[in-house]
């Protein structure tokens, strides 16, 4: 069976939900019209949205909770929340409960210590995607500790993968790098430092491998790169021993294997396996499993709408599909046209987007719904990016990119 | 683009993708016929060399310090890439 999930951390706009339904209404409209048959609804969840942090208050959110209900009448969709953070938030799902029993889940499995763990469901279902059982799952961390709850979550996202035998990555980009901080000694917060270093010590004990590895350019802008050999290997006397300072080149090379990878928001999107293999035998750029970033953000106030085109640019360099969708607030980066001071050491965004478009397994979108909904239009001379709409999405999310046979897509909010 | 050295830019502390991102965008900016020209690391020529040819650029690196290439991309005439 084919079944995609999502792990969604961030706040969850009715934006941004009513575009993921109209994704799934894609799905099962268009893609999939024999799932929407009484007779033949399959027993397990075809998409499953674990929900965590503050993507919780969706569920009780009187704007989006609508949109939930419409999601959860599509055949076998499922809510896995987080109960710990439904609890601490004081968020009530009874009512959605009550009306779809099977459908929202929050109660998670018990971990080794007997305590619910949310992250334990995760990995269960991340690792259900290769058979046999994959040995690795991945994590890309985008934000600091203490000041973003995210960090923690990575944390036990890893810790969850070597208790189910798993080994794990952890990918640092941008502020991410802080979590490999050395000397973190927070009075009132688990310290972030610290626990890596324990998973990679409890992996280790299992034989299991652990890499910690962290942006050169992301880590050198925050100070952490103390000794650079100029061949790509950084040694940084501030950050903890796991933590290895690497080539944006080796996280993506971690890319060019087909294990799962998450984000605090992103999804993963299983290909029907029997589609028509590409007419010649798949290259081996082919195998890669192509990756959708989605540009969130607005252009010029975060790293974050740089760092995902910065990113997407190595990916594709490395022979990924990569698909690049303006949406939401990255929309923004669109409109008008921008100018820079001359001598600035920055990037104008538009330009960037001019430059790289065109480049070999790179292509560039605007979701028009997001800059009809902010009254704005796109920048014309930016005719590279191509105008999609919600089928477009939907098609960009549910089918591979040409000459690709890899088993999935992995989809992250930057 | 330029044609005294000493306004060549240096593009040695560029990771690979950024030294991509600034020579493609440098490239763009010049149109064709024009000679752009930067410095950079030993390790930084293969991130130029080959996508650049590939992709109907006359590459031409030249050594000019041990870990120092000076690197000219002029657009090859004919289709563009």
């Amino acid at each position: 069976m084919t079944s995609h999930f999502f792990l969604l951390g961030s706040q969850l706009t009715q934006e941004r939900l009513s575009w993921i339904e109209e994704g799934l209404k894609f799905f099962f409209v268009k893609l999939n019209p024999e799932n929407l048959l009484h007779s033949s609804k399959p027993k397990d969840a075809i998409f499953s949205f674990f929900l965590t942090g503050d993507a919780l208050y969706s569920l009780q959110n009187p704007q989006t909770l609508p949109v939930w209900e419409i999601i959860l009448s599509m055949p076998s969709v499922k809510i896995i929340c987080d109960c710990n953070e439904l609890e601490l938030r004081g968020i009530s799902i009874e009512r959605l409960k009550m009306k779809n029993p099977d459908q929202v889940i929050d109660r998670n499995s018990l971990a080794l210590n007997g305590q619910p763990s949310f992250w334990k469901d995760v990995i269960k279902l991340a690792r259900q995607h290769e058979q046999p059982v994959p040995s690795t799952v991945g994590y890309l961390q985008m934000e600091s500790p203490y000041m973003h709850q995210s960090a923690h979550a990575a944390l036990l996202f890893l810790a969850a993968g070597v208790e189910a035998h798993a080994s794990v990555d952890l990918y640092a980009y941008l502020d991410g790098i802080h979590l490999g901080h050395i000397g973190q000694n927070p009075s009132e917060c688990e310290n972030i430092g610290k626990g890596l270093e324990e998973v990679n010590e409890r992996a280790q004990k299992k034989g299991l491998s652990c890499q910690m590895i962290a942006c050169g350019r992301c880590a050198a802008a925050r100070g952490y790169s103390t000794w650079d050999d100029g061949q790509g290997v950084v040694i940084s006397t501030c950050s903890i021993k796991p933590f290895k300072i690497r080539n944006l080149r080796e996280i993506i090379n971690q890319f060019e294997r087909n294990h799962i990878i998450l984000a605090k928001d992103s999804a993963s999107i299983q290909f029907k396996k029997d589609r028509q293999s590409p007419s010649s035998s798949p290259s081996e750029n082919g195998k890669k499993s192509p990756i959708t970033i989605l540009v969130t953000r607005r252009p010029y106030g975060t790293e974050k709408a740089f760092g995902a085109i910065s990113f997407a640019v190595a990916c594709a360099y490395e022979g990924i599909q990569t698909r690049v969708i303006f949406i939401e607030d990255g929309v923004y980066a669109l409109m008008g046209e921008h100018k820079l001071e001359k001598g600035t050491h920055f990037f104008n965004l538009q330009e960037v987007v001019d430059a790289v478009a065109g480049s070999e397994n790179l292509q560039f979108f605007s979701f028009n719904p997001s800059l009809n909904r902010r009254g704005i239009t796109k920048n014309r001379k930016l005719n590279a990016v191509l105008d999609i709409g919600s089928q477009e999405l939907g098609q960009l999310l549910f089918y591979p990119p040409n000459g690709v046979s890899a088993n999935h897509q992995r989809v992250i909010f930057f | 683009m330029t044609e005294d050295s000493a306004e060549i830019p240096d593009f040695s502390n560029l990771t690979c993708t950024n030294l991509m991102i600034r020579l493609k965008m440098l490239v763009k900016k010049a149109g064709p016929d024009i000679l752009v020209e930067c410095m950079v690391r030993r390790d930084q020529r293969d991130t130029i060399d080959v996508p650049f040819s590939h992709t109907g650029y006359d590459v031409k690196i030249r050594k000019v310090d041990t870990n120092r290439y000076r690197v000219s991309l002029k657009k090859k005439p004919g289709p563009n890439p």
